[in-house]
């Protein structure tokens, strides 16, 4: 079964003095897992102080599902550990590679949509579900690229990576639109590709228009087209927990906390609608 | 072009470890107006060198800013080819960035020692949390196993020997006091530790750095004392000094086999 959280918001470090005084006031939590990997201090304490009373969602960027580097098993074998102790409601991280001979270049980097990479991602989303104790969630990545190679649609891919290891989908709704732009595919087809019952968490951002392209930032608010969109995943997906990333140019806690807010209002209002 | 093949083009050329290979780029990657192939590759290619740049300016703060933007950016550059990111976490893509700029000439001469201090300091503040000793377990040893005593540090403690004293310069910067004091060479051994979430630096005399690193080195509270020896009154500057560690935090836990 999965849980469905609310609304949340990244914990990031700029809030932590406004958590810490005025309390958890969002429905939960996500963290950016390598943070938190083998880490005391403020950092930690802040982490244990916010999942005593709200879910926590551990979210890695450095899995590197798709990469053909070995999986970095110190690595695995630290975010088990962090999970065994946090108890997170969810843990996630993007369908995308990174790595290539052991060099992290930070990045979410791009798959090629082919049956080769959808046989390699199969098998190490697998191991990793193993090795973590658990079954994961991988992210849609916001891409500037397509590979000439590529022969399976974006949406396809996931869903048949989620069909044969049985993970679970987060569906980036701002990644969909940012990628859907650069690369003129059809958002609505999108969501009509992935299934209903893998989408386990909705994750919304702002992004930047620089003409040539749309950048993923995190450093604004989510713009209205983006809402459109997410309105029409939560009328196919139905109510699922869903969080606002917001890592730069961070504003006071308060304005993304009405980010959360907005989601709340614009999912309540879809959901009425549909059963009305 | 199988994934491996696709994976090491790309990872070449958007890290700069690989330069060339364009028509081979322009085969595998869609050109899409407005944007060609190449085009396409260095958007991440430029989000590569200044996500590593954020992180390491984070690192070391006072340092990029004496080294003004465009030189600490070229020299992040340098740094990675030498030192490529092997962590998942970025925050350690800048654990070598003060050893590598010992290397480098052209720059201010004390500005290695700095970035080593920043460093240590962004280590010490996330470090692991482990429960401090107080003196009482030293004085709680029977007293013939005093002497077998073995130290075990908080792993929030650093010690760094430097080659100028950066204290001053980065009490000034940290103030942000305008001019900043001409460098001040001279063999400096600094301490590094945390209490609660406060990060605090202090110098060390010859003796006390001495003393501490037969401590960390697994030397037992005779071998710390005798490092004393050619003080004036080496039981009490011996005493002294080990309280001291108690006092600020950076004994973890003292074992005796004696005990």
């Amino acid at each position: 079964m999965v849980p469905f959280l609310g609304h949340g918001i990244g914990l990031r470090t700029k809030h932590f003095p406004d958590l810490l005084e005025q309390g958890r006031r969002a429905d939960w939590f996500e963290v950016i897992t390598e943070n938190f990997l083998n880490v005391g201090g403020r950092p930690r304490a802040v982490l244990e102080a916010v999942r005593r009373d709200r879910p926590v969602v551990l979210h890695g960027v450095s899995l590197s599902i798709g990469s053909v580097d070995p999986l970095d098993l110190e690595y695995l074998r630290d975010v088990r550990a962090l999970a065994d102790a946090v108890e997170p409601a969810l843990v996630s991280d993007h369908l995308c590679w990174g790595t290539f001979g052991r060099h992290n270049a930070h990045d979410l980097l791009p798959m090629p949509f082919t049956e080769e990479s959808l046989a390699h991602v199969v098998t190490r989303v697998s191991e990793v579900q193993e090795r973590l104790g658990r079954r994961i969630l991988l992210e849609n990545v916001s891409s500037y690229l397509t590979y000439a190679g590529s022969r399976i649609p974006e949406w396809d891919f996931l869903a048949e990576v989620a069909r044969r290891t049985d993970c679970l989908l987060l569906l980036d709704v701002n990644n969909v639109y940012v990628s859907a732009t650069n690369h003129g595919f059809d958002a609505a087809e999108y969501l009509r590709g992935i299934p209903v019952d893998r989408v386990a968490q909705f994750h919304l951002a702002g992004h930047q228009d620089l003409g040539t392209h749309l950048l993923d930032t995190h450093d604004a608010p989510v713009p209205d087209p983006v809402w459109a969109l997410y309105r029409d995943a939560v009328r196919r997906f139905g109510r699922v927990s869903t969080l606002v990333e917001w890592d730069d140019h961070i504003p006071p806690l308060d304005e993304v906390l009405a980010q959360a807010e907005k989601a709340r209002t614009f999912e309540k209002a879809v959901l009425e609608e549909a059963a009305a | 072009m199988n994934l491996a093949e696709l994976q090491a083009l790309l990872h070449g050329r958007i890290t700069g470890m690989v330069a060339g290979r364009e028509d081979e780029l322009r085969e595998q990657v869609v050109a899409r107006p407005p944007l060609d192939a190449l085009a396409r590759v260095e958007i991440y290619a430029g989000m590569y060198l200044h996500r590593l740049v954020d992180a390491i300016a984070e690192d070391v703060p006072h340092t990029s800013r004496v080294l003004g933007h465009d030189a600490f950016v070229e020299l992040v550059r340098a740094y990675l080819h030498e030192h490529p990111s092997r962590s998942p976490d970025i925050m350690q893509a800048g654990r070598h960035f003060g050893g590598w700029l010992r290397t480098y000439s052209g720059i201010r001469e004390d500005l290695p020692d700095l970035a080593l201090l920043e460093r240590a300091r962004s280590e010490v503040r996330t470090a692991l949390d482990v429960p401090v000793a107080g003196a009482e377990e030293l004085q709680s040893l029977n007293p013939d196993a005093l002497p077998g005593a073995r130290f075990h540090f908080s792993p929030s403690l650093r010690v760094l020997r430097l080659h100028h004293d950066v204290r001053r310069l980065w009490d000034a910067l940290e103030k942000d006091a305008g001019a900043v004091p001409d460098p001040v060479p001279g063999p400096t051994t600094l301490v590094v530790w945390r209490q609660e979430f406060k990060v605090f630096h202090t110098g060390l005399s010859e003796p006390e750095a001495r003393a501490l690193m037969v401590a960390r080195e697994g030397g037992t509270l005779e071998d710390v004392c005798a490092t004393f020896a050619g003080e004036p009154e080496p039981a009490h500057a011996a005493f002294k000094t080990v309280l001291s560690w108690f006092a600020d935090g950076w004994v973890a836990a003292v074992t005796s086999r004696r005990a």
